[in-house]
């Protein structure tokens, strides 16, 4: 069943077209990374979806609706959570803070009670709290809870955000060069936690380089150069296709390859 | 999931944040220590010197107990208990020394302070029931409930009890900070209109300045501090709640409102005019934010100085503002008499904002606003309504002002838009910078030495100068008219201020982190392509 349906997607800035027609869907359960060159319009993709930047044409539908030209704060309650490629932490929060950030839409409290600190704030911020310690707890981070985002080692950085992510209780996780500084021992332990959020019910979007993790874990890859979609299928087939190895490598290594 | 074989990375991690500072003399032990002598210093020698007290009697300042030199084991323990308060306040630059030399202070020094403070203690005992119990001497002049806030040794003697339990419980201090200052602040706050032999200036000043500019600034603080959005135009929430007051409980449109109800409907009516100026600011930030809140701050007092609507009474303002009389069953307070009652009155709703701001800071809507100032666009995507959050921030915070204003406009009886020019919003600023910006604690702090500075010391420096010129036979430093220097003295203070302890004198945590590596900001908008 397609949860997300993105329909002829275009972004222009300027003259620069950085998403020019992109339709594809996403299933529910479904890992699908997006691929391509530096510059190819991914993370803009990305944006457009969450509603960070208005499309200039198209549309988004999540779950059958169309999202369009929400807030992204709307569409993040919707269900659809997302990291940064360059880390967006509350870098003066602590761990704990950043989590129970993620949880603020859904929490109960009315801001009187927050102001009087009423039995209803309290047992709302008690719940939370439980909830966003056993997210740390989950993603091995406990014992970062009291120490400031910054202070976190970069790989922790990452962990952090998609513990963050998660706390909106979203359908959909996006995201955004997950692997990016990790070493091999990280990425392994961000494979291993991709797959356990897919098997827990989650849809996962992400845009990735490392085509170690993208070939490994991806159900389907869309592939992006210079904003336009030039294909989209299962692992296998994109690494054999000669338009996604002359995207990446230029035209000549792709007749060498094809040749070869 | 600890299955992620996390472990291994975690155990090599050399930072444990959750362990806990050492007890003993830490860079916080030292800092409790210099300010906590600072205070017996102040409270004790500087305060009653400098304001030479009308009705000179024995004890009154340092001076008289020295000259009237009398004997007994009273007045020994009191010399005695000078020298250890030397001790006591030169021990930090010892613990400088060390430092500086790059050496352990040694565990010794410690527990010559920890002797001394109980010492000091003890004989403080001793002292007081020789003079009060047995009578031994009148060291200290005649005793009425007055007098121990304004005799010297007496201070002194409260300076030494509270450095010394400071020093005392310092490990409780660091741990707890907050509640530690609370303690301190507290007793402090409900005395302070007793000093200075309850001089109407002063209390004038405790309740229109200090009382005044804490709200203020705690107002501020939610703006500015919690939420990162700069407001150069905050004194225009002052002047709206001023004038709510003025024309609800003035004779110039015949409305007599208590004003018990008025702090409430200026409150009311300064938030509704914070939500206003938000909402047209939304998709700026930083820089261009504060411009249009300077602008807002301009165009409120000259809106009340072109008498609109024949609301404000021009450039002259609006005077006569009720003050309050309350008929209790064994008495009657007419607060424009006993205008203790009014610092009282201020102080309680301090209180209460505090306590009430605090809960919101560490609420989910505190949270919110910190997350806005972190990451703008981060905080929509993790599902913030930045529009709504910003509006709060706007709307609390002047609402804040505005009981501070109708408070403003019954003491003072008069208001007029000259009292809430630029300088005023610049004053309240520099109070939470110097303070420490977001820091509840630090605002406080900042708001008593800035209000003590700008509308106390600089108004009596004269006179100060030229009491010293007299002790120490400079007669000259009587003909310095420090007035003209006021705001030099004042922008020397915060520039070196800024230079000293960049991050105020008491600074947040995220403050002092911050300090160390700049940080970078982005707006929603501007991601958006939209501002």
């Amino acid at each position: 069943m397609a949860l997300i349906e993105v329909e002829s997607m275009v972004k222009r800035f300027g003259g620069l077209m950085a998403v020019n027609d992109v339709s594809f869907v996403i299933d529910t359960r479904e890992i699908v990374s997006m691929i391509g060159p530096n510059g190819a319009g991914k993370t803009t993709a990305f944006n457009c979806v969450t509603g960070l930047y208005p499309m200039t044409s198209g549309a988004v539908r999540f779950d059958g609706h169309i999202i369009t030209g929400q807030p992204p704060h709307r569409i993040t309650r919707l269900g659809i959570a997302r990291t940064f490629q360059n880390i967006r932490l509350f870098s003066f929060m602590t761990a704990l803070d950043n989590v129970m950030v993620g949880a603020h839409w859904w929490m109960s409290a009315r801001v009187w009670d927050s102001v009087v600190k009423s039995p209803r704030a309290r047992a709302d911020e008690k719940r939370v709290e439980a909830r966003a310690r056993d997210l740390l707890e989950q993603l091995g981070l406990t014992r970062y809870a009291g120490s400031y985002a910054r202070e976190l080692p970069y790989g922790l950085q990452r962990r952090l955000e998609i513990a963050r992510a998660l706390a909106t209780q979203p359908r959909v996780l996006l995201l955004d060069e997950p692997a990016a500084g990790l070493n091999p021992q990280e990425k392994k332990e961000l494979m291993a936690l991709i797959s356990r959020l897919r098997d827990e019910g989650l849809t996962i979007f992400l845009i990735e380089h490392d085509m170690r993790v993208v070939m490994e874990i991806s159900d389907r890859i869309v592939v992006l150069d210079h904003g336009v979609k030039i294909t989209e299928g299962k692992p296998a087939e994109v690494r054999s296709n000669p338009q996604v190895i002359e995207a990446y490598l230029g035209q000549g290594a792709a007749e060498r390859m094809v040749d070869a | 999931m600890p299955s992620l074989g996390l472990g291994r990375l975690l155990t090599r991690e050399r930072v444990d944040p959750t362990a806990r500072r050492p007890r003993g003399a830490g860079t916080s032990t030292f800092w409790i220590f210099s300010i906590g002598s600072a205070t017996l210093l102040f409270m004790g020698w500087l305060l009653p010197w400098f304001v030479r007290p009308t009705s000179s009697g024995i004890g009154y300042s340092p001076m008289d107990v020295v000259s009237s030199a009398p004997t007994g084991i009273g007045t020994f323990l009191v010399y005695l208990l000078g020298i250890g308060m030397l001790v006591m306040v030169l021990s930090p630059f010892a613990e400088l020394f060390y430092r500086a030399r790059k050496r352990a202070v040694p565990e010794r020094l410690d527990q010559v302070r920890v002797l001394i403070a109980v010492f000091g203690l003890v004989s403080t005992v001793v002292v007081f029931l020789l003079t009060r119990v047995i009578q031994e001497e009148q060291l200290f002049g005649p005793i009425d409930a007055f007098t121990i806030t304004d005799s010297a040794v007496w201070l002194t003697m409260v300076g030494y009890i509270l450095a010394a339990t400071a020093y005392g419980l310092r490990g409780w201090v660091i741990r707890r900070p907050t509640t530690a200052f609370a303690a301190l602040a507290l007793p402090v706050g409900i005395l302070l209109p007793l000093m200075f032999h309850q001089a109407p200036v002063f209390i004038l000043w405790a309740a229109g300045s200090l009382g005044i500019y804490t709200l203020l600034a705690l107002g501020l603080n939610v703006v500015v501090g919690f939420a990162g959005l700069l407001d150069l135009g905050y004194a225009a929430f002052f002047a709206i709640g001023a004038y709510t007051c003025g024309s609800l409980a003035s004779p110039k449109h015949s409305i007599h409102l208590p004003l018990w109800v008025l702090i409430f409907l200026g409150a009311a009516v300064a938030s509704m005019f914070g939500a206003v100026l938000g909402a047209p600011t939304l998709r700026l930030r930083g820089d261009y934010l504060a411009i249009v809140t300077l602008g807002f701050g301009e165009i409120i007092p000259d809106l009340a100085t072109n008498n609109i609507g024949k609301l404000t009474g021009g450039p002259d303002g609006i005077s006569s503002i009720d003050q309050p009389i309350v008929h209790l069953p064994f008495a009657t307070i007419n607060f424009g008499i006993n205008k203790e009652w009014y610092y009282w009155s201020v102080l309680l709703v301090v209180i209460v904002v505090i306590v009430l701001l605090r809960n919101l800071e560490h609420s989910r809507v505190g949270r919110a606003w910190v997350a806005l100032r972190e990451d703008e666009v981060a905080a929509a995507a993790t599902g913030i309504n930045t529009t709504s959050t910003k509006l709060l921030a706007f709307a609390i915070g002047a609402s804040v002002s505005g009981l501070a204003g109708a408070f403003y406009g019954s003491i003072v009886t008069i208001v007029s838009p000259d009292d809430f020019s630029f300088s005023v919003s610049v004053s309240i600023l520099s109070i939470i910078v110097l303070g420490g910006i977001g820091n509840i604690t630090g605002v406080i702090v900042g708001s008593f030495v800035l209000t003590f500075v700008i509308f106390w010391m600089l108004q009596y420096l004269n006179e100060w100068s030229a009491t010293l010129g007299q002790t120490i036979n400079v007669p000259s430093l009587g003909n310095i008219d420090y007035s003209q220097y006021t705001y030099m003295i004042y922008g020397v203070a915060l520039i070196l201020m800024m230079l000293l302890r960049p991050g105020g004198l008491i600074p947040s945590r995220a403050r002092q982190i911050e300090l160390t590596s700049g940080g970078e900001e982005e707006s929603l908008a501007a991601v958006q392509g939209i501002a």
